[in-house]
């Protein structure tokens, strides 16, 4: 597997959507480095604009995992996960050196804990690509981004605007539920990651009461007997 | 023989549309056409036997492996080639780059060998002349041979091809032909189609399918042979034809029960495929 993934990282690096990752990536910089040009000097906008930048570069990661070819590949013996994990693998460089950047523009005096706001990067990042994987498992899409994007969209609107307040995810450092909303964060990056794998994963049946395990075996049986009354046809 | 594939009682249901039901069947060596109508669910048992997508019930065998175990699945993998109803490409890699892409994929890690048969490959489907082109400046009948060199790269036992020669012109279509043909020696090809002339020219057997249900599996002789005595000519369109169209010379061809004195004609494998798909019951060639 090391020498298979050594041989695709250079063609898997050409197959991804560096366009839509970049621009995303830019205009999360641009709404990153909006306190620095415009010299605002209010912390909770300067939290606002950086989760602002998160929400940016997470809707170009909702585009990892589109494959033009993905029909084409579809039957091929490197397994999905593998092929999805150097997918990401690939763009974790580029992710750390643009959340670094993010950081870096923000003034030094307004930038809120690095460590929190990152577990909030991690997580958003986590549940694009969990997102993009969910819908490569359940659709026959090859472009499930688009779809994605707008999915992840209206939940950050939702849970910004709706969510209860003491499941708060999004709060000012200066709230008392800080530390606890970024517990949940953690709850939400791990969950990410745990529904990403399962999505990751390609099933070996379909989810259905017609394909019960019982009804399995009867079709093995099957094979069986047909397996016989062909030898029995044969000259 | 040992058979290719063995299946049996493969079902399969989208909500409540029954895509497969109760498919049973054995593929040999050379190539076998399946015909059916759109939604018969031709695409959906290529799918299946190719791995692609699994199946709610039934069991089957390709190459002597399950599919329905991981393990299994992936042994089949590594030696089954699959074009797929609608290939999709990169469109920045060039016509070589897609297949060398595609052969890694199959776990071909040697880049000296690979690149060999990627070339062998590429020759072998008549592209070796635009090996370096961009596949987005590639004609449709050329990017179709490419998604075919990414099938046969490897060199295959089972390649399932869906409808490869949909919209081709007919001299592309002559050509995959010949292609198909080249492919189906020494493996076993399983070839979707809905022209009964690619199935007479191509194929030792030929499943037809209607309706999620396999409703002939036999030569295309023993197709054709199903509308001996039942295709004739007539002035008017016969009402009691199970199918009836003018011909070139102004008078109908009618397929079914003809009435007593009726000018028959020679059958062709299209009268047998149109009465095949007018049975209710499932007929198997012996």
């Amino acid at each position: 597997m090391p020498r298979l993934s050594r041989e695709l990282i250079f063609t898997a690096c050409r197959t991804l959507p560096w366009g839509v990752v970049g621009t995303a990536g830019g205009a999360g910089l641009l709404l990153a480095a909006l306190t620095r040009i415009t010299g605002e000097t209010g912390e909770r906008l300067s939290l606002h604009l950086l989760r602002a930048a998160v929400l940016a570069f997470a809707l170009g990661l909702v585009f990892l995992l589109d494959d033009p070819a993905r029909h084409t590949t579809a039957t091929v013996p490197t397994p999905r996960p593998v092929r999805f994990t150097l997918r990401v693998a690939l763009v974790v460089p580029a992710t750390a050196a643009w959340w670094t950047a993010a950081l870096l523009l923000v003034p030094p005096d307004l930038r809120p804990p690095v460590a929190d706001i990152t577990l909030e990067a991690g997580a958003a990042f986590a549940l694009a690509v969990a997102g993009a994987a969910v819908a490569v498992r359940c659709t026959e899409v090859t472009r499930p981004g688009p779809r994605v994007a707008a999915g992840l969209l209206t939940s950050a609107v939702l849970v910004m605007v709706g969510w209860p307040g003491r499941w708060a995810l999004f709060v000012p450092v200066q709230d008392d539920r800080w530390a606890a909303a970024h517990d949940r964060w953690a709850v939400v990056l791990t969950g990410a990651v745990l529904v990403g794998a399962l999505g990751a994963v390609e099933p070996l049946r379909r989810w259905s009461w017609r394909g019960a395990p019982g009804r399995r075996a009867a079709g093995r049986r099957g094979l069986r007997r047909a397996g016989r009354s062909a030898r029995v046809q044969e000259p | 023989m040992t058979p290719t594939v063995s299946a049996s009682g493969l079902s399969l249901h989208y909500g409540g549309t029954r895509a497969l039901d109760d498919v049973s069947l054995r593929l040999t060596g050379g190539v076998t056409g399946l015909l059916g109508p759109n939604g018969a669910g031709k695409t959906t048992l290529l799918r299946v036997l190719a791995t692609a997508l699994p199946a709610d019930r039934g069991a089957f065998t390709v190459l002597g492996h399950d599919p329905g175990t991981a393990r299994g699945r992936q042994e089949v993998r590594r030696r089954l080639g699959y074009l797929p109803q609608t290939p999709g490409f990169h469109p920045d890699f060039t016509a070589f780059e897609f297949v060398d892409y595609v052969a890694i994929l199959k776990e071909m890690t040697d880049r000296a060998a690979r690149h060999r048969e990627v070339r062998r490959v590429l020759d072998e489907v008549g592209l070796a002349d635009v090996r370096g082109k961009r596949i987005r400046k590639l004609s449709g009948g050329m990017r179709q041979r490419v998604a075919l060199g990414a099938a046969l790269v490897g060199d295959p036992g089972f390649l399932v091809l869906d409808e490869p020669t949909v919209g081709l012109d007919p001299e592309q279509r002559m050509r995959f032909r010949e292609l198909i043909a080249g492919a189906g020696e020494g493996r076993t090809v399983l070839l979707s189609t809905h022209q009964t002339e690619d199935v007479a020219m191509l194929c030792h057997r030929v499943l037809v399918m209607a309706g999620g249900r396999v409703r002939f599996e036999g030569t295309p002789a023993e197709l054709t042979a199903r509308a001996a005595g039942r295709v004739w000519s007539s002035t008017e369109r016969d009402p009691g034809a199970k199918a009836g169209w003018r011909t070139g010379t102004g008078a109908f061809r009618n397929v079914g029960d003809p009435p007593d004195g009726a000018e028959l004609l020679e059958p062709t494998l299209e009268d047998g495929y149109l009465l095949a798909l007018d049975g209710d019951a499932v007929e198997v060639a012996a």
